[in-house]
């Protein structure tokens, strides 16, 4: 059994639906991360899970009790909040310490805990201080401290991140995966980022609209989006959508379109399904990340089928790393990802590497992947 | 907590420098005046007054008046000088103040973290209290007061000045918690924390400078009040302003003007010395909320 089971929950204000029919199995230790534009419903998903908003109908259980109903406090559940929502007028370790005071855990044991999480979090020096003389970092740090002293069965954390500034914002980010690796509890965790989203979840549910739209590992999500929503939310740069004509015949399936020098080209699928057979002829949507397609030195030795094609340069961005090449492809802006000293320049043609195992066909009428 | 910066002043040259301060100390004397000429002719024996040295320094210097103003000037028809209406007065502003000041707080945390249907409609209805003149309630308060048993009572008076403060309490308290984080709710609820224990733990503690607010205005309004006093008071409950209009407009025997002044400066000293010891928390109570700090 699972271990927080959301089964069929929505979320109605009035005539307003907000949440369609959430199915989510999310089982012991697993890091699970809601991500999805602003007002796709992550966050009331995961107030509904915590109790601060009642689910219209559905279920939603912990540990194989239904919680519809039943009080925020008494669900052992702890939630970190974007803001930190820690208490002004308490000090750091009366901050930590409150949840269990209320609980009626005698003082002996909640000092107890509260040094125990202190010495975890590195911030025992900041007990006696009141949260205005903290910095964002150590705020972050003692609102998790509150959610950690009280054991609970799930954290909860709403976008934890998104006040800190960039580079702390990606050492917290290490820290809390780290601390989930050490601890093993179970999270959920809602973000807009996609890049946090990928780094620490063990799966991801990607939501737009009040639908779940994929749910799956961060690896099957970013290269089996389930639809264009997915194929484009996920992954910085996106993910190059072009226009393209199936065309089929004795040597296999191609995807048929026009460069920037506006000849045609075939690229031909590594893997076809049979439904793509279906599409010969007609238009689809070729989904190809910015990585798959390089120069040709650059390109995956492992890959099973690569196109070389010539196109023309428009604009180069050096990213240090690597650098970034836009092209026309199927009339549409393409982005390619060419190793840092690939020699390109701007205005030229030159030979692009298409990885074509990791070309990802869509149906427009539908926007699902062809599979 | 800190004095008021000077940061963000508009620098100005040394001229319009001294012409601020010109204007700003005859303004300041302006005001004072009157309040200097009470306190000199509280300290003169009556002939000095009479004989028509108002303005003057004292010749002969005397608290004589203020003792008698406290203790046993004529206030109607009993001798017993301001001290008894002085109490009734504090019997009736610390539980008037103290209930209105806490009433108000509880609407504000309902009204902005507790929402229900028709809340706002029901805080625009409370906020038309802010604009009831006194007279208008009268009759219907001497109605309500006579039903329950508490007219002519210092407990009346205390229920009149709280029904009559609550909504200016509440549009405190309102506005203040409007900008208050829910997250800091929804995170003691999840901490386990009840309605009146997020309430006392969390809500009053972070609330001094509108509690002040509430509390300066409250105090000055109640204090102050004639007319409420002056309808619903019985002679052993009657507040101090109306004691002082006794003193003072009483028409038997001399007019002893000086201890009249008395009589006036201490029935206005409470007053004084809220604004002294809580006057710089007012201010930024009355800004608190109106900017993003």
């Amino acid at each position: 059994m699972s271990f927080l089971k959301i089964n069929n929950a929505t979320k109605s204000y009035g005539s307003t639906k907000v949440l369609h029919n959430i199915d989510i199995d999310v089982q012991e230790g697993e890091f699970l991360v809601l991500v999805g534009p602003s007002g796709c419903g992550k966050s009331t998903l995961l107030n509904m899970i915590a109790g601060l908003e009642d689910i219209t109908s559905g279920t939603i259980a912990i540990k194989g009790q239904t919680m519809n109903g039943v009080h925020p406090s008494k669900r052992n559940i702890a939630m970190v909040f974007q803001s930190y929502a820690l208490y002004p007028n308490m000090t750091v370790g009366q901050n930590i310490t409150f949840g269990l005071e209320m609980h009626g855990v005698a003082k002996p044991a909640r000092e107890k805990a509260m040094s125990d999480v202190a010495e975890m979090l590195q911030i025992k020096p900041l007990l006696g201080r009141k949260p205005g003389q903290l910095s964002g970092g150590q705020r972050q740090r003692v609102a998790m401290g509150r959610a950690l002293v009280r054991d609970p069965d799930v954290f909860l954390f709403d976008e934890p991140l998104s006040n800190l500034d960039a580079k702390l914002r990606v050492d917290m980010r290490t820290e809390i995966k780290k601390l989930h690796q050490k601890l093993g509890t179970t999270i959920v965790y809602v973000t807009h980022d996609q890049i946090e989203a990928m780094t620490l979840s063990t799966r991801i549910a990607v939501m737009n609209g009040g639908y779940v739209q994929q749910l799956g590992t961060p690896k099957e999500i970013y290269d089996n989006p389930a639809n264009l929503f997915v194929a484009s939310f996920m992954g910085s740069p996106s993910m190059n959508l072009v226009p393209a004509k199936v065309v089929a015949n004795g040597d296999g399936i191609f995807a048929q379109l026009p460069t920037g020098l506006s000849d045609q080209v075939n690229l031909k699928f590594s893997n076809p399904t049979e439904a793509l057979k279906g599409f010969d002829q007609k238009e689809i949507v070729l989904g190809i990340r910015p990585e798959a397609i390089t120069d040709p030195e650059g390109a995956d030795r492992k890959a099973n089928h690569i196109e070389q094609i010539t196109n023309r340069v428009i604009v180069t961005e050096p990213a240090g790393s690597d650098t970034y090449v836009m092209s026309s492809l199927g009339g549409k802006d393409c982005n390619a990802r060419m190793r840092a000293d690939a020699q390109v320049v701007a205005g030229q043609d030159v030979p692009f590497a298409i990885n074509m195992d990791k070309a990802i066909p869509f149906d427009p009428s539908s926007e699902m992947r062809i599979a | 907590m800190s004095v008021a910066s000077t940061d963000n002043a508009i620098s100005t040259g040394r001229i319009t420098r001294a012409f601020i301060y010109l204007m700003l100390i005859l303004f300041a004397t302006f005001y004072l005046l009157p309040f200097g000429i009470m306190v000199l002719n509280s300290v003169k024996p009556l002939s000095e007054i009479t004989g028509g040295n108002m303005m003057s320094l004292p010749q002969v210097f005397t608290l004589e008046p203020w003792f008698k103003a406290w203790n046993s000037a004529q206030i109607g028809v009993e001798p017993t000088g301001l001290k008894p209406y002085f109490w009734n007065s504090l019997k009736m502003v610390f539980p008037a103040v103290t209930i209105s000041t806490v009433l108000g707080a509880l609407n504000g945390y309902v009204l902005t973290k507790w929402r229900f249907k028709g809340d706002t409609i029901l805080f625009g209805l409370m906020l038309f209290a802010c604009f009831i003149p006194f007279q208008i309630v009268l009759i219907p308060m001497a109605r309500v007061l006579g039903f329950l048993g508490i007219a002519g009572s210092t407990p009346g008076l205390v229920l009149v000045h709280v029904v009559y403060g609550l909504g200016f309490t509440t549009l405190y308290f309102r506005n203040y918690y409007q900008v208050f984080p829910t997250e800091l709710i929804r995170a003691a609820q999840i901490d386990g924390a009840g309605f009146f224990r997020i309430f006392w733990r969390i809500m009053l503690p972070s609330s001094g400078p509108i509690i002040v607010v509430s509390v300066i205005w409250q105090f000055t309004n109640i204090w102050n009040d004639f007319l409420f006093g002056a309808s619903f008071a019985d002679l052993d409950s009657q507040p101090m302003t109306v004691a002082l209009n006794n003193l003072v407009s009483s028409s038997t025997g001399v007019k002893e003007y000086n201890v009249h002044f008395a009589g006036a400066i201490l029935a206005a000293l409470p007053t004084l010395l809220v604004y002294i010891v809580a006057g710089r928390y007012f201010v930024r109570g009355l800004m608190a909320g109106s900017v993003k700090g």
